[in-house]
Parts: structure tokens; C-alpha cells; sequence
């Protein structure tokens, strides 16, 4: 490929949950970062806002660190990112890694961003194409276009995938005949 | 001074009749400062507690000594709105650490108001843990009086079983009596003084009631003769329905000098009897103001209409009887002609601007009317309604309608807390009404008047009681969760009653409980319809559209509610319900959240945090929340059922097993716990009882697909291959689109080794699945494709078994990957 195309936007993610097979986990989780500036950090990273973003304040690699309480099955993880807004803040490398702490992660995907103009979704799938169970992912900022220093992150959305099956271990159910005698509510 | 202060108490009275709260209260302030008497610290206090503060007329009280009874019952009353429950039950009973009155204690004190004081300290019983204690408060209120349906309500909730039978009668005189305040002694000192003083009449005790009921039933004449110089025996002589409208015309015409043109609104209990049944009971227009003891006109728009014996014009019971009613209602006065009496002019001017039932006489249906129906003129049912059903009504047996004290009692509590004296003005006339329609029907002259008066009483309520009976045996069978009995009873209730919001939601719950969710649907939106204020029982509601999904609906009843009542549990629940339903996990729990706040005591808002929180794999709290449902209502079965669901995706069987078994035991009939012990048993391996329940569910609801299927999952674990295909196949019948069944299907044949067939099946199961998410059947189509390599095919079946697939070694070629590669999508 002599010219790499312009990575497209994917759709949002507020409609992946409402499929009802994924459920938006971060709340369950401890989020930290390698650095950032004053105004511009975790809260801005985690607040549905897409106007509001992290901007690191450090060197390169820039790290998001996401630690769960007990190991987590995680499926999708979705990071906006916007090249038009963010010009040389907007990563163009990132590598996503997992284990179980800080001295054990491994890398299981890297990508490259090439111009992004909305949300990336980022399956991570382990060796056996299933979601990955981990106690922490960590997502690297390992390089940003035009070689800027310092990478914005507006918004990242961690997802779980949803059993849904309330009794017996079986996948979920179809109908709403099935559905409607799943449970009493 | 006196006489000054009398005045200043029927102006507060009035103002309170007419709900001008500030006005009463005003006075009343003005009152208590010029005399600093309890009854006008009760005045006081009653106009607090009616505008709606509660606080006001807590301190009030507390602040001075309250000797009298109704003074410590609104304190009491107060205290518990407050959720002052210690406090409350110091007041009514001596409290929890001194020497408790016993309830004869109470009723001496109380008098009339014991069964409301004692249904009171029942609830406080009951709150407080105390069940027994509770039960007995309100069996011993429904024996006072039976026309209280809460205590019967509330037994019912708590698990207990009161006989409807039982508890919904007359028993006896005493009883019939003292059910009601004061009644003839007002009449008969009323005539002397324009204006009753309340307290003073509240101060009677049952003693005085049935004094006031001798005195009721001792000759009429005597009543009339006490209220007017004419011999009442003319009156009685001469009344023929058509030419003498108002025997008591004298008499009211001596009140009516007192009178103040208030306009009275009444309300018919019924539109009218169903006709269809003459056992049914009906029990007609009950005024729904109290009047001021001053208020002659009440009496008047009685006694007016007293002389109709109307015919209720049901005919074809319609949905919309109370409204058809009220707009016949004020016709038939008008159209009664011979109102020669002076009070004609007044009753004109009344009735104008009454509510529409008010002139309407109170009809009671009842068997026991001693004069032969038919022998009633037919001009009553003219004057009744003018809908096309009076003709079908001549064509029916009359019945004769009398007036119901009784019912007055039993609907406005309101009446009796502060103003127990206004009904008795209404009961002395409805008395005295009796004896007149009675007497002027000419046929029943031959009978002493004041024994076919008490008859005719007694038939009154009789109606109200035998409809009671019924609507009891329907709700207690609905507490048992024998629902089908629970709809079976209160479908036979008269229309007029079954087209009610309240008995539509029984039997809403009735068929939510039975999980026959459509039919649920059906009922709730009927009450919609025509109760569209009604907000008690639409949380079921909401969760009947969350279980069929319908989200549109969902989102519109939850709007409506909301907007309506804000300040009602079930509003908010109904919105945490639509938000669940979209997924929005996060923001139904803030409306769930938000329900509890609006009313702590309010046992479904907990459990349905509990299963949000279950959703969103926060099962400490949602544990913390069904134990504070239990906590409310212990009876809340759908509570334990969630801590049974925790326990079980803990993997806690045998805790699972017992919370479940512990919800069957309040709800036996459910076929979805059924189907879930029957589940949880397999787990614990013990299969022979695990079919047993799902035989048991199955026999219970042919209809729940899920049983069907859980029944073949065990007969496929327990390798009963072909009844496991047999029962798949049938459900495949039923539920032709489930991919479930598919699964299951295909993995029976796997195990058969029929791969062809297997394999078709699974990826049915994948093409009916269209969130393409389901990585187990995914997973089972993998191992499919291996190569004829058993061993790791059976340590894969062994794995797929329970469905989480842990990693294994397995080798995927290239072809299975290139195979699965369009049906699996890593986006979404």
C-alpha cells in the first residue's frame, strides 16, 4: 500500500449496547494514566463527553492503565479519537495489553490510526478468537501523528460480553416466548 | 361566647367541606386562640392534618395533652404518617414498655373510633414486626365494624386467611350500629339548634348508638313527631311515591330554615345494580360531602329524593355506568313531579348545583325486602336515569333502593376522623328516609313500620356486605396466588363493579402472576382506559410490557405516569422498567433508586435495584436490595426468587435451591420457579427430582416453553437421548423460532453422531440468532469440524458441556477458520 487510507470512523457504541451483547464495564474498574495535565485527565477520559479529553504531560509511551477488581472477560474496547480536533495530539499507534499486573502484560493487538474521525472499536480476542479475560489492560500511546509529543484521548469504552442466560448454561435465548418465562421480575 | 364559637365551628366545618383549607385553617387558628378547649385544639389540628400537614398536627398535638379519644387517634394517626411507629402505638395502647391496653381497653375508649384506632395499631403491629399482635388488631376492627375492607387487606397481605364469609356480615344489631357514628341523636336535637356542635356528638359511645337505634326503630312517629308538630301519620298514610315525594317533607322543612344552600355531591357506589341477578348487590349514591352539622340543605336533598324508590337503570351493565348515572341523576329529581312540599323550591335550587348523584336515591338491591318487587310503581325507574335501560329495567324485577348509612361509613373514613358528626345527619335522614320510602310504599304498611325500616336497613347493607364477601374471596385467593380462583371470583362480580380499575388490577395481577403475560396486557390496558388516574398496580403493568418487550408502550405508560405522580413509587418503577428494557442499565437504577426515596416502603422498587444491579454483575448490592425487600414485605416472593437467582450464578446451589424453594412456598403455582428449582436440583445432580418439578411445572403450565426445554436438558444430560429429541421436537412445534432449541438439538445429535444432522441444526441455531454473539454455538460448530479426532472432540464436548469454554489446546485449521470466518464478525 503506497498510500495508507484514512482509517474509517466506526459506529457508536451506544448502539452496540443497546444490542444487549455487550455491557459497558468501566465503571467497574480503576482507571490511571502515565500522566496528564491538570483539568485534562481520568474524569475527562470517562465522561460520555466527547467535547472533553485527556491530554498526557509526560514522554512517550502515554498509558492508560485499567485494572479490574477480579478477572474480566472483555470483549470491545472503543477509543474516539478525531483527527480534525486533535492534529498532532491524535495517536497514530497504539498498542493494547493485558495481564494481570503491571509485570506481566503482554500485547495482544497494536493498530495504527490514520486519521481517525470518530470512534475505533478494538476487539481483543485472545489466541482462541474468544474475548480475553484479564485482570488489566493497558493501552499505549506509542507514537501520535506528526510525531507530536503528547496525545488527547477524548473518550475509551470497555466492554464485557453479556451472558444473558438467567438459569441453566446455555446461550441466550431468541424469542420473546422463551425470553418472557427466562425470569420472574 | 358559646354561641359565637358554635358559629365559628360550622364556618370552619364548612370551609373544610368545601376542601378551602386556607380558610379553615384560619378560623380554626382564631378559634383555638379565643378558646382554648380540646375540641378546638381537634378543630385545629384536623384542618392541619386535612390540608396535608401532617407535621402541623403532629406538633400541635404533642404540644398540648390530648385526653379525648379522637384527639389521641389524630395524634396517633400523625405519629404514623410520620413513621413515628413507637410513638403511635404509646399513644393507642400504652406503648411498648408499660402495661399495653387490652383491646376492649380500646373500644371502651375509643368507642366508634375503635376500629379505626385498632386498624390503626394493627398496621403499627405489623410494621413492626409483630404479625400476630397485628392480626389480631385487625380481626378485632373487622368484627366492629365490617365495612372496613384495609384490616381485611392488609390480613390478607400478611399471609393470614380471614373468611370473607366470616368477617363480611351483620352479625348483630350491636354490630350494625356501632359500625356507624351517632346517628338518630343529632336528628333529634339537630331541630333545636341551627347549628351542631361536632365535639359533642363525637363524644358517644357505641352505648348511645344503640340507644340511637332503639330510638330509630322505636315508631318513626316519634322521630317525626320530634321534628315537626304534623303527625307523622299522614304523611305515612298518604305517601305514595307519585303524589308524596317527601314524607319527611315537614321535617326537613324545619331544617330547612337552618339550611345553607350547599350544594352536596354524591356518588353512586353503583350505576345500578346488575340487574341481571337479583342477589347482586348494589348499594347506590352515597353523599360524598359531609355536611356541616348546621347544613339543613344536606338533609333536604335527602329527604327529596328519599320518596323515589328508584329503579336502577343498569339494563345492559355499560362500561360507563358511574358517568351515565351521574348525568340521570339530576334529571330524576326534576322529574319527580308531587314535590308539592316548600321544600321543592330549595331542592331545585340544590340540586342544580349538586353533584350529579346526590338526588338520586340510594339504591339497594336486596333479597330480603320484605315487599314484593313488582309491586313497586313503575314511575320510579323513569325518574331515575333516562338511558334507554330504564325499560329494561320496568322489565326486570324492581328493587327497592334504600338508603346505605353504611356504605357513607365504610367509603369516607374521612368523615369519620373529625367529622363524625356530619354523617350522622346523614344517617338520621337516611333513617328516617328508609322508614318513609318503606312506608309510602303502602305495600308494606301492613308491617310495622319501624320493624320493615330496620329490615329494609339491614337489606341495605346486606348488599354491600354480600358484594364485600365476594371481593374478599377474590383477593384472598389472589394473596394465595390461586389466581385462576382469584379471576374465576372476581369475574363474576356484577360488570359495574368489574369494570373498576381496582378489581381490573387484581386480576391484571392475577394473570402477571400465572406469567399469561397477554392476558395481563389486555386487562392493564382496559384500566388505563378507563381509569387512566390510577396509578396502584401499573408497576405490574410496566413489567408485564418489560417481559413482552414492548418497549413503545413501556415508554409511553412511563411518561404518563411519571408526568402525572411524581410522588408515587409505581411511576418510577414503571420508568426504571422502560430504561431497563433499552439496556440503559445505569438509569434505571437512578429511577429505581428514586422510587425508594418517594416511598421506603414500597417492597417491588427494591426488588426490581435488586435485578438491575443483577444486570449489571453487581451482586453485592443486588443481594443488599432483595434483603431490604424481604425486610418491607416478607411475603414478597419475586425477592426471594432473586437472592435464589444470586446464589445460583454464585454457584450456590444449595443456598439457590432453599431461596427458591422458600418463594414456592409463598407462590406454589408458579411454573417458572418450578422450572428453576427444577434446574438448580440438576445442578446439585439430583436429576430424578429435578424432573420431578419440571413434570410438577409442566402439569401446572403446559404453556412455559422454558420448562420444556430445561426438562430435555436434563434428559440429555442424563443421556436419554431420544426423550430428550422427542421433547425438543415438540418445542420446536411450539416455539418454531427459538435458537435454543436448535442448539440443544444439534448437540444431542452430536452426541448421537449424527454430524450431519448436528451440524444442520447448529447453524439454524446460528441463522435464528441474529446478534450472531453467541460464541457456545460458535464453539460447537468448531469442534464439529475437526478432523475424526475423538479424543479432543470429547474433551471439547466435556467443555462445551457448560457452555463457558475455558482455553484448550484445540487445533483450527485453516479451513475452519476460512469456514467461520463470514459467519463470525469480530465488530459487532
Amino acid at each position: 500500500m503506497t498510500t495508507p487510507n484514512k482509517t474509517p470512523p466506526g459506529a457508536d457504541p451506544k448502539q452496540l449496547e443497546r444490542t444487549g451483547t455487550v455491557r459497558e464495564i468501566g465503571s467497574q474498574a480503576v482507571w490511571s494514566l502515565s500522566s496528564c495535565k491538570p483539568g485534562f485527565g481520568v474524569d475527562q477520559l470517562r465522561d460520555d463527553n466527547l467535547e472533553t479529553y485527556w491530554q498526557s504531560d509526560g514522554s512517550q509511551p502515554h498509558l492508560v492503565n485499567i485494572q479490574f477488581r477480579r478477572k474480566t472477560t472483555v470483549k470491545t474496547l472503543c477509543i474516539y479519537a478525531d483527527y480534525k480536533s486533535d492534529e498532532s495530539y491524535t495517536p497514530s499507534k497504539i498498542s493494547v495489553r493485558v495481564g494481570n499486573n503491571f509485570h506481566n502484560l503482554q500485547e495482544i493487538r497494536q493498530l495504527e490510526l490514520v486519521e481517525p474521525s470518530g470512534w475505533i472499536h478494538v476487539p481483543l480476542t485472545d489466541t482462541h478468537k474468544k474475548p480475553v479475560r484479564t485482570f488489566m489492560i493497558q493501552i499505549a500511546v506509542l507514537a501520535n501523528h506528526q510525531n507530536g509529543r503528547d496525545t488527547h484521548m477524548r473518550q475509551i469504552k470497555v466492554y464485557t460480553p453479556v451472558e444473558e442466560s438467567s438459569i441453566g448454561k446455555f446461550p441466550r435465548c431468541t424469542t420473546i416466548d422463551f425470553m418472557m418465562y427466562r425470569s420472574i421480575r | 361566647n358559646s354561641g359565637c364559637s358554635l358559629a365559628l365551628q360550622a364556618a370552619i366545618w364548612q370551609a373544610l367541606n368545601h376542601y378551602a383549607y386556607r380558610d379553615a385553617v384560619f378560623l380554626a387558628e382564631r378559634l383555638y386562640a379565643e378558646v382554648h378547649s380540646e375540641e378546638a385544639l381537634f378543630l385545629l389540628a384536623t384542618c392541619y392534618y386535612r390540608s396535608g400537614k401532617a407535621y402541623k398536627a403532629y406538633r400541635l398535638l404533642k404540644g398540648h395533652s390530648c385526653t379525648t379519644p379522637q384527639c389521641k387517634y389524630l395524634l396517633a394517626k400523625c405519629c404514623v404518617d410520620l413513621s413515628k411507629l413507637a410513638e403511635g402505638e404509646q399513644i393507642l395502647s400504652g406503648g411498648v414498655l408499660n402495661k399495653q391496653k387490652s383491646h376492649d381497653d380500646i373500644v371502651m375508649e375509643f368507642g366508634d373510633s375503635a376500629c379505626f384506632t385498632l386498624s390503626l395499631l394493627g398496621h403499627v403491629y405489623c410494621k413492626t414486626d409483630r404479625l400476630a399482635k397485628g392480626s389480631e388488631c385487625y380481626q378485632k376492627s373487622l368484627s366492629l365494624n365490617p365495612f372496613l375492607w384495609s384490616p381485611f387487606e392488609s390480613l390478607c397481605e400478611i399471609g393470614e386467611k380471614p373468611d370473607p364469609d366470616q368477617t363480611f356480615k351483620l352479625t348483630s344489631l350491636q354490630n350494625f350500629s356501632s359500625c356507624l357514628p351517632n346517628t338518630c341523636t343529632t336528628l333529634v336535637s339537630n331541630h333545636n339548634i341551627s347549628h351542631r356542635q361536632p365535639e359533642s356528638v363525637l363524644m358517644e359511645t357505641p352505648q348511645d348508638t344503640i340507644e340511637l337505634n332503639r330510638i330509630n326503630l322505636e315508631s318513626s312517629n316519634s322521630k317525626y313527631s320530634s321534628l315537626n308538630s304534623d303527625s307523622p301519620v299522614s304523611y305515612i298514610d298518604s305517601a305514595v311515591i307519585s303524589s308524596d315525594p317527601v314524607p319527611l317533607g315537614s321535617g326537613t322543612a324545619i331544617l330547612s330554615k337552618q339550611a345553607q344552600n350547599k350544594p352536596k355531591t354524591g356518588r353512586s357506589l353503583l350505576g345500578g345494580p346488575a340487574a341481571l341477578s337479583p342477589l347482586t348487590p348494589s348499594f347506590g349514591i352515597l353523599p360524598l360531602e359531609t355536611p356541616s352539622p348546621g347544613d339543613g340543605t344536606y338533609l333536604q336533598n335527602y329527604t327529596n329524593s328519599s320518596s323515589v324508590i328508584d329503579v336502577p337503570s343498569t339494563g345492559a351493565p355499560s362500561k360507563k355506568t358511574v358517568s351515565r348515572i351521574s348525568q340521570a341523576g339530576t334529571k330524576s329529581v326534576f322529574s319527580q313531579s308531587g314535590n308539592s312540599r316548600e321544600v321543592t323550591p330549595v331542592l331545585v335550587a340544590q340540586t342544580q348545583s349538586s353533584g350529579p348523584q346526590t338526588s338520586t336515591t340510594p339504591q339497594v338491591l336486596s333479597p330480603t325486602i320484605a315487599a314484593p318487587p313488582n309491586s313497586l310503581p313503575r314511575r320510579s325507574s323513569r325518574l331515575f336515569t333516562s338511558d334507554s335501560s330504564t325499560t329494561k329495567e320496568n322489565s326486570k324485577k324492581l328493587k327497592m333502593k334504600f338508603p346505605p348509612k353504611i356504605p357513607n361509613r365504610k367509603t369516607k373514613s374521612k368523615t369519620n376522623k373529625g367529622g363524625i358528626t356530619q354523617p350522622n345527619l346523614n344517617d338520621s335522614l337516611e333513617i328516617t328516609k328508609l322508614d318513609s320510602s318503606i312506608i309510602s310504599e303502602g305495600k308494606i304498611s301492613t308491617v310495622a313500620p319501624q320493624i320493615q325500616a330496620f329490615t329494609l336497613q339491614k337489606a341495605a347493607a346486606e348488599g354491600l356486605m354480600s358484594l364485600l364477601r365476594d371481593m374478599g374471596k377474590g383477593y384472598l385467593a389472589l394473596c394465595s396466588y390461586n389466581c385462576k380462583e382469584a379471576i374465576n371470583i372476581l369475574s363474576h362480580l356484577p360488570s359495574h363493579h368489574y369494570y373498576t380499575g381496582w378489581v381490573l388490577c387484581q386480576i391484571g395481577r392475577a394473570y402477571f402472576e400465572l406469567a399469561e403475560y397477554m392476558q395481563a396486557e389486555r386487562i392493564f390496558s382496559e384500566v388505563r382506559r378507563i381509569e387512566n388516574y390510577r396509578v396502584e398496580g401499573m408497576e405490574i403493568y410496566s413489567t408485564t410490557l418489560w417481559h413482552l418487550q414492548k418497549d413503545v408502550a413501556l415508554s409511553v405508560l412511563s411518561k404518563d405516569l411519571t408526568d402525572m405522580d411524581k410522588n408515587s413509587p409505581e411511576a418510577w418503577c414503571a420508568a426504571g422498567n422502560c430504561f431497563s428494557l433499552q439496556r440503559e442499565h445505569d438509569i434505571a437504577i437512578k429511577f429505581f433508586q428514586r422510587a425508594i426515596q418517594v416511598d421506603p416502603n414500597y417492597a417491588y422498587a427494591y426488588t426490581l435495584l435488586g435485578h438491575e444491579f443483577v444486570l449489571t454483575e453487581e451482586l453485592d448490592k443486588a443481594l443488599a436490595c432483595f434483603r431490604n425487600a424481604i425486610r418491607v414485605n416478607p411475603r414478597h416472593y419475586n425477592a426471594w426468587y432473586g437472592l435464589g437467582m444470586i446464589y445460583y450464578k454464585q454457584e450456590k446451589f444449595s443456598l439457590a435451591e432453599m431461596h427458591f424453594q422458600k418463594a414456592l412456598d409463598i407462590n406454589p403455582q408458579s411454573s417458572v420457579l418450578l422450572c428453576h428449582i427444577g434446574v438448580v436440583q440438576h445442578a446439585l445432580k439430583k436429576s430424578e427430582k429435578a424432573l420431578d418439578t419440571l413434570n410438577k411445572a409442566i402439569n401446572i403450565d403446559p404453556k412455559n416453553p422454558l420448562c420444556k426445554f430445561h426438562r430435555a436438558s436434563v434428559l440429555f444430560a442424563n443421556e436419554k437421548y431420544k426423550s430428550a429429541l422427542q421433547e425438543l421436537e415438540e418445542l420446536k412445534q411450539i416455539v418454531p423460532k427459538e435458537s435454543l432449541v436448535y442448539f440443544l438439538i444439534g448437540k444431542v445429535y452430536k452426541k448421537l453422531g449424527q454430524t450431519h444432522l448436528a451440524l444442520m441444526n447448529f447453524s439454524w441455531a446460528m441463522d435464528l440468532d441474529p446478534k450472531g454473539a453467541n460464541n457456545q454455538i460458535k464453539e460447537a460448530i468448531d469442534k464439529r469440524y475437526l478432523p475424526d479426532d475423538e479424543e479432543p472432540i470429547t474433551r471439547e464436548e466435556q467443555i462445551s458441556e457448560f457452555g463457558t469454554d475455558e482455553s484448550q489446546e484445540s487445533s483450527m485449521t485453516d479451513a475452519d477458520d476460512t469456514q467461520l470466518h463470514a459467519v463470525e464478525s469480530d465488530e459487532f
